[in-house]
């Protein structure tokens, strides 16, 4: 298959799970011999020297930018262009439909990029294309865009979905973004869950070594991931007098969350150890024994329990999180609801040896290399492709006024949001 | 291309006291019509209003949809339920496409894949649609006049027609139970200062009767019009309705059309007179007309022996004064003028044509790589 990937941000140039997820498809699927183009925006980073020449980095990103202006119509512009439309992305992406003549267009998070126009782009050209939801993107179009804008892009309701084949991570999400956008996939959805690959985990080593329970985080250090919520817990245990010790992996806000845990007086136990590579955090999960997973109750799925679990670290997770659809309570983790009182005593029965980890690490580690393994999933993946490609009109997307066509719809777009 | 061809139209405002009562609002219905007289078609207009509503006009299916527009002006409504609504058609002509109502509309029509065509009615310049070409997004252009085509030939390079009505001629004909007053000079149209209401006034020569009927909407030009009638016989009819319209057309010797592109006041106009639906109405009634060389008006009048064309104040004099003196029109005038409109712009002839202008827009679809 020819498969253009559209994605807002791509390696190395990342914020979470969701670019990470759709780049290891995108090589997983060029592993299997499927010609592949990614459509993606610019990386100010240092590409690394393997970048693949199939990644063309030819949008802008009107997003997750470093500063915000004081003017909030130079924000509301921005924002415009970042969720409703751009047009020179728009472009990028005929000019790639063009050039490339994909069998199937994937689409992965649009958000920044300028995502109800080409999606419009998409429909009116006919060409199959498939989205792929780890987060609430309908619901940021629709909400951040008034109606009688959505209306010259067919997105007021769900029309603008309803050529796409959908693929969701859970069906958490998928209720998210029905019950907050009024959007009805009635064509069904896939739900391929997050996935880990552990073909290079690490034996785990024995678990409270030491009599030292050792926990582990990895992610955004923010708030929503329950950074406050970690702490507090560990003030409560160390106040107990339990053996323990925090380690947390990740960028964020961290010089707010390091002043927290001295004023907490649990910065001799909790230790913010900055960012690592998916293999080296693969590495390391071997050595701990439970990672912490308070999210909010929103959060989409979460790979870092799912590669956690695959070293045989059970995961602490909230219990109707994305990722609690796929892992079964006191089977391959431990579900909590999203309080400093219930992550404390989840805590505190690891940390007080009344869990079987051995057991439950066993459990979950088997699960992710069955039902969550990133093999099975690109499997998964690569048959709701094929299924999905069907012949369409490439002369459509020759039609010379497609560009004129763009130009009027942006610009309409502007001047009714603007005057 | 199977039959009947489903053709929808596309107007902001519908012919209602409800939208809007103007020459635009009434062209559409017009032209609707003049379809009706040819088979293999099936129509329906859309407009835009307060509320959604479905009606027939004249057994026309007439669907009103919600305005979503944000902005009050009346050619400023849109409806994105056009991308509904609009499936199973064969064709679409947006009226009033220079507008922002025809800006978005136009914009949804082409992205639905259905063959477009636009008509300008002197409802608005919108920049995207003229100097940024969002105009060549249609597959077809029918202008209400040389004129007209003329001001956005520039800008769209398809397939364009010009088609100047359609007039109901059978509405407006003349009666041989009414007596003309070859002395009555008459003007129809609304009191504004570009209509050169003015310009009538100051030529009409002693023995010539004015009568001027039209609604008042510029009242310090209507003052300075009552002034200068003063000591000249000149009455004013602002409340005629059609019966009365009509009978005033039959009964007159003349029609006047004097609008002007600079107004008393110094004033320039855009787009005077994109056709002069009026000064047509006038002569299918048998009355000869007397029309400015502004804007469309000259197009109207190709046969000075049912009709003249004024370049200036003096022209205006002279002809008038040939009125008084019996040197023109000419007796057999009024059949002259009648039967014109007719051939050229009647509901049949219009129909006729415009049926083939979208048989072959049909033909040459303009998108395809």
């Amino acid at each position: 298959m020819r498969i253009l990937f559209l994605t807002n941000l791509y390696p190395p140039v990342v914020m979470g799970g969701y670019e990470i997820a759709c780049a290891n498809v995108a090589r997983g699927m060029a592993a299997r011999g499927h010609e592949v183009r990614v459509l993606t925006t610019w990386s100010h980073l240092p590409l690394p020297v393997d970048d693949p020449a199939w990644v063309h980095r030819g949008l802008d990103l009107h997003w997750h930018l470093p500063h915000r202006s004081s003017d909030a119509t130079v924000d509301m512009r921005d924002l415009h262009s970042a969720v409703c439309s751009s047009y020179a992305n728009t472009l990028h992406l005929l000019d790639s439909l063009r050039g490339f003549r994909p069998d199937v267009v994937y689409v992965w998070n649009l958000i920044g990029i300028g995502g109800a126009a080409m999606l419009d782009l998409l429909n009116q050209i006919g060409v199959p294309w498939v989205l792929h939801l780890m987060d609430r993107v309908p619901v940021e179009i629709a909400s951040s865009t008034p109606a009688c804008v959505l209306g010259l892009f067919d997105a007021q309701g769900s029309a603008l979905y309803a050529r796409a084949h959908i693929i969701c991570m859970s069906q958490h999400l998928l209720d998210e973004i029905e019950t907050m956008s009024g959007i009805i996939f009635a064509q069904g959805a896939d739900l391929v869950p997050g996935a880990a690959d552990v073909s290079a985990a690490l034996p785990h080593e024995p678990y409270l070594r030491d009599g030292i329970a050792r926990f582990v985080t990895a992610g955004a250090v923010v708030e929503h991931k329950g950074i406050d919520l970690i702490l507090q817990a560990s003030a409560r245990l160390k106040a107990e007098g339990l053996a323990f010790a925090v380690g947390v992996f990740g960028d964020g806000e961290l010089p707010c969350y390091m002043d927290m845990a001295r004023a907490m007086q649990v910065d001799d136990r909790v230790c913010f150890l900055g960012s690592r590579t998916q293999p080296e955090l693969m590495r390391l999960y071997a050595g701990y024994d439970a990672f912490l997973f308070p999210t909010w109750e929103r959060e989409p799925f979460g790979f870092a329990p799912v590669e956690a679990a695959g070293c045989c670290t059970p995961p602490i997770m909230t219990r109707n999180c994305g990722a609690s659809e796929r892992f079964v309570d006191g089977v391959h983790c431990f579900k909590i609801e999203r309080t400093v009182d219930d992550l404390t005593e989840a805590m505190r029965c690891v940390a007080a040896n009344r869990a079987d980890l051995a057991r439950i690490g066993r459990a979950a580690q088997r699960l992710v290399a069955t039902d969550l393994s990133f093999t099975r999933c690109l499997d998964r993946i690569e048959a709701i492709l094929r299924a999905h490609t069907h012949p369409w009109s490439q002369a459509a997307a020759d039609d010379p006024t497609l560009p004129l066509l763009a130009f009027l719809k942006h610009n309409l777009s502007v001047s009714l949001r603007f005057g | 291309v199977r039959e009947p061809l489903r053709v929808a139209h596309l107007t902001p405002a519908y012919f209602s006291p409800d939208s809007v009562v103007g020459g635009g609002e009434r062209y559409v219905y017009n032209l609707v019509q003049s379809l009706c007289t040819v088979r293999g078609f099936e129509q329906c207009v859309f407009a835009v209003g307060a509320e959604n509503m479905l009606f027939e006009h004249n057994r026309i299916p007439v669907r009103i949809l919600r305005n979503e527009s944000p902005l009050p002006g009346a050619m400023d409504a849109f409806s994105a339920a056009l991308w509904r609504d609009l499936r199973g058609f064969d064709l679409v002509h947006v009226h009033q496409s220079l507008t922002l109502f025809g800006a978005y509309t136009i914009a949804i029509v082409r992205s639905l894949g259905i063959p477009v065509v636009g008509t300008d009615l002197g409802g608005g310049e919108n920049a995207l649609m003229l100097g940024r070409r969002g105009l060549e997004l249609l597959d077809g252009a029918l202008s209400i006049s040389r004129y007209a085509h003329d001001l956005i030939a520039r800008y769209f390079s398809g397939h364009h027609e010009i088609l100047i009505g359609p007039v109901n001629t059978d509405h407006f004909l003349p009666t041989a139970h009414v007596t003309r007053d070859r002395r009555t000079v008459l003007c129809v149209s609304r009191i504004m200062p570009h209509k050169g209401i003015d310009r009538v006034i100051a030529a009409l020569p002693s023995g010539l009767r004015l009568v001027v009927a039209g609604r008042v909407y510029h009242e310090s030009y209507y003052e300075m019009l009552r002034s200068m009638a003063e000591g000249k016989d000149v009455r004013f009819v602002h409340d005629a309705d059609d019966t009365v319209l009509l009978e005033l057309y039959r009964t007159a010797g003349l029609f006047v059309q004097a609008s002007t592109a600079r107004d008393v006041y110094g004033t320039a106009v855009a787009k005077p007179e994109l056709m002069g639906l009026t000064t047509l109405e006038a002569m299918a009634c048998g009355l000869p007309a007397a029309v400015s060389n502004t804007g469309a008006l000259p197009e109207l009048v190709p046969d000075p022996r049912f009709g003249r064309v004024f370049s200036g104040q003096d022209d205006l004099t002279a002809i008038l004064r040939e009125v008084a003196e019996g040197v023109w029109p000419r007796p057999d005038a009024a059949a002259l003028a009648r039967a014109h409109v007719v051939e050229e712009h009647g509901m049949e002839s219009i129909g006729r044509r415009l049926a083939a202008f979208y048989r072959a827009v049909l033909a040459r679809p303009r998108r395809s790589g």
